[in-house]
């Protein structure tokens, strides 16, 4: 008995990693933006395939693969703002840029289901087949890394965020757009670091999440209703709530597979949503002041 | 001396009827609609069938069939019931097909029968196995697959007899195809003694099937463990049940048993963790009859791969409407009056006969395969 909860709990918290990697680029983007990105699951799905084609078409290590995906994110996000997203936030209409995301969305599903085809990819790691076995419970090395990047990451992200000066513009944008401006910060730029930071971490969360997924150009499409309702339970926005939120649903979708059923993890998962939305709006992690990032 | 009108006007007739009758046999066509998965987390089906058909067509449109051609117009149907309607409502509308060919999901099928039904247009469904497409049967639906319950019952009575199972755990995807198989194969296993420590449906949005595997291992001393899922799911499926050290590819004791919906190479995808897996296959490409020799060349020849159960009974679906059409069919009534008198069609995949539900009652199209270490197969020869 305790050994399986042990195990589940250790099967959440891996879950849970991923999906906090993938929800901190929305929870990023709506924080300063105020604006959802729809593309964002296949700049998920593009940071699994150019893994995957790192790895076996040009025969590199999957550790280098996860900065190949996050470079191929950040290169796609840095273009996708500079040509769609920024010219029509300038125009001042908060609806253009969000059906943008969707004709981006579309496009990238349709190019990659071109270029890689509807056949599903088996993508392996020398790391999935190391299975340690301790006290009862198992896990792959590949869960140990996973771990260990998320962990990574978000120390990383959250030092920036905390530490340095363009974190602090950051928080200051998603403050108050037009007083950090008055203040000598650009908020063009932010915006634009904010779009690439988000798309980087969405490349890299396609890497991590590629041995899990079902690699088809529709893979980030699972999971990314899973991550807006982390990002909406962990309160819009904020980096800390999504973490814990992260987390949380993660756990819920082991316990509710091993306990209740697995075909009920939507019910579970979307009903905490509803309840938070009626409960506590402003998420797990409601805080006083008014910046979120 | 100028040749009286009389003479001329036979002579023009049959000049005439020279150069026409060639362009008007080129004129008769059988226009095949295709409803098949080409987004979706069953792309891959649509993407195979479509190789199959054409390379079907390609070989009929040569010298063609009794005077006829074949066209095809592919719909998008996506393996889900509302853009299958879509999908076949828009066919219907622009393409006016003789017979129509889809589609590969059971839930997809169901949604489109009745439209089929109404514009009076039959339907040759290779690749859906649930139990409502032909019971208690439909006119203009007919199916070349061994359905669920033939393919359930014989695979709970092999488990228990040929592998002295005597537990079992299901896994399967909550469609009515994934349920209906499990319920077969439950039914039959506990009629027979044997006993199901668990049914675990999951969606097809699950991707991480560790929390499901660790279930499984907690549940005791496991037989046999079927698994009805596309093959996505499929094979994380396999690969978390190996590293949970429940199934004989993770040095566990369990045999997964598995359906014809796998296609070709997936052992190779799910690798080491698939040996001694056991499953129904609905080709054999190993076969040595000469129509399938014939198939696996030319397939290599135009495509440079091995081919699927996907291709081949997408090649065979077309195949056996250009039989309908040698014996004599040539528009919707006549093509499900041909199918419905089918007898003795050889395919590449088996033969057909078809039953008073529209349903083929050969069981030679069902082939058991266990894979090896080296990640070949074993063909079992139960059937």
């Amino acid at each position: 008995m305790a050994t399986i909860v042990a195990q589940q709990a250790i099967n959440g918290i891996v879950l849970g990693s991923l999906y906090v990697l993938v929800a901190l680029g929305l929870t990023l983007i709506y924080g300063v933006l105020v604006q959802i990105n729809f593309a964002h699951a296949d700049f998920v799905t593009l940071g699994a395939f150019s893994a995957y084609f790192f790895m076996h078409a040009l025969g590199g290590s999957y550790l280098a693969s996860i900065g190949v995906a996050l470079l191929v994110g950040a290169t796609l996000g840095w273009l996708v703002n500079v040509a769609i997203f920024a010219p029509l936030q300038r125009k001042g209409s908060e609806l253009l840029p969000l059906i943008a995301t969707i004709g981006v969305s579309v496009m990238l599903q349709n190019a990659m289901l071109a270029w890689f085809g509807p056949v599903p990819y088996a993508f392996e790691t020398p790391y999935s087949a190391r299975v340690f076995r301790v006290a009862g419970t198992f896990f792959t090395l590949q869960s140990i890394i996973i771990i260990v990047v998320s962990t990574v990451t978000i120390a990383l992200l959250y030092a920036f965020m905390k530490l340095t000066f363009l974190g602090k513009a950051l928080r200051a944008v998603s403050q108050d757009r037009e007083t950090a401006g008055l203040m000598g910060i650009n908020p063009n730029r932010l915006i634009m670091l904010t779009f690439v930071l988000a798309s980087a971490l969405a490349g890299m969360g396609g890497a991590m999440l590629a041995p899990v997924l079902v690699l088809t150009p529709f893979a980030g499409a699972s999971v990314i209703v899973k991550a807006f309702a982390i990002v909406i339970i962990g309160g819009f926005g904020n980096v800390e709530g999504t973490i814990l939120a992260g987390l949380l649903v993660g756990l819920i979708e082991s316990f509710t597979t091993q306990y209740l059923d697995p075909g009920l993890i939507d019910i579970v998962v979307f009903g905490l949503l509803l309840l938070m939305l009626a409960l506590r709006p402003t998420g797990l992690v409601s805080e006083k002041r008014e910046e979120n990032v | 001396m100028r040749k009286p009108a009389i003479f001329t006007l036979p002579v023009i007739g049959v000049i005439a009827c020279a150069v026409a009758g060639p362009a008007l046999a080129q004129d008769k066509t059988i226009k095949i609609g295709a409803l098949l998965p080409i987004s979706g987390p069953g792309a891959y089906f649509g993407a195979q069938d479509k190789q199959g058909v054409e390379l079907a067509l390609e070989q009929l449109n040569k010298a063609g069939v009794n005077g006829y051609k074949f066209t095809i117009q592919y719909e998008d149907s996506a393996c889900a019931p509302l853009p299958a309607t879509q999908a076949a409502k828009r066919l219907i509308e622009q393409f006016k097909p003789d017979v129509v060919i889809g589609e590969e999901c059971s839930d997809a099928t169901l949604a489109i029968m009745p439209t089929m039904a109404q514009a009076k247009i039959p339907l040759l469904n290779a690749g859906s196995s649930s139990i409502k497409i032909t019971d208690p049967g439909n006119p203009w639906t007919f199916r070349i697959m061994p359905n669920e319950l033939m393919q359930g019952v014989d695979i709970a009575t092999n488990a228990y007899n040929k592998l002295n199972a005597r537990t079992a755990v299901l896994l399967n995807e909550n469609t009515n195809a994934g349920i209906g198989n499990a319920k077969v194969f439950n039914d039959t296993f506990t009629k027979l003694g044997g006993k199901i420590l668990a049914e675990i449906g999951f969606g097809r949005d699950i991707n991480d099937f560790t929390a499901i595997a660790t279930r499984v291992a907690g549940l005791g001393k496991i037989d046999v463990i079927p698994t009805y899922t596309l093959e996505g799911q499929g094979l994380k499926i396999t690969q978390a049940l190996a590293q949970a050290g429940v199934t004989k590819g993770g040095g566990g004791g369990s045999i997964q048993l598995g359906t014809i919906w796998l296609p070709f190479g997936f052992e190779q995808k799910a690798g080491q963790t698939s040996i001694g897996y056991i499953r129904i296959v609905q080709f054999d490409p190993t076969d040595q009859r000469d129509i399938v020799r014939n198939f696996v060349t030319a397939f290599k020849e135009k495509y440079k791969a091995d081919p699927t159960h996907l291709h081949a009974h997408a090649y065979d679906q077309i195949m056996l409407i250009a039989d309908v059409v040698k014996r004599g069919a040539k528009d919707a009534e006549s093509i499900r009056d041909g199918l419905a008198a089918t007898k003795a069609f050889s395919g590449v995949t088996g033969s057909v006969e078809f039953d008073k539900t529209n349903q083929n009652i050969k069981m030679d199209t069902i082939h058991y395969m266990e894979t090896k270490p080296d990640l070949s197969w074993n063909a079992l020869k139960w059937n």
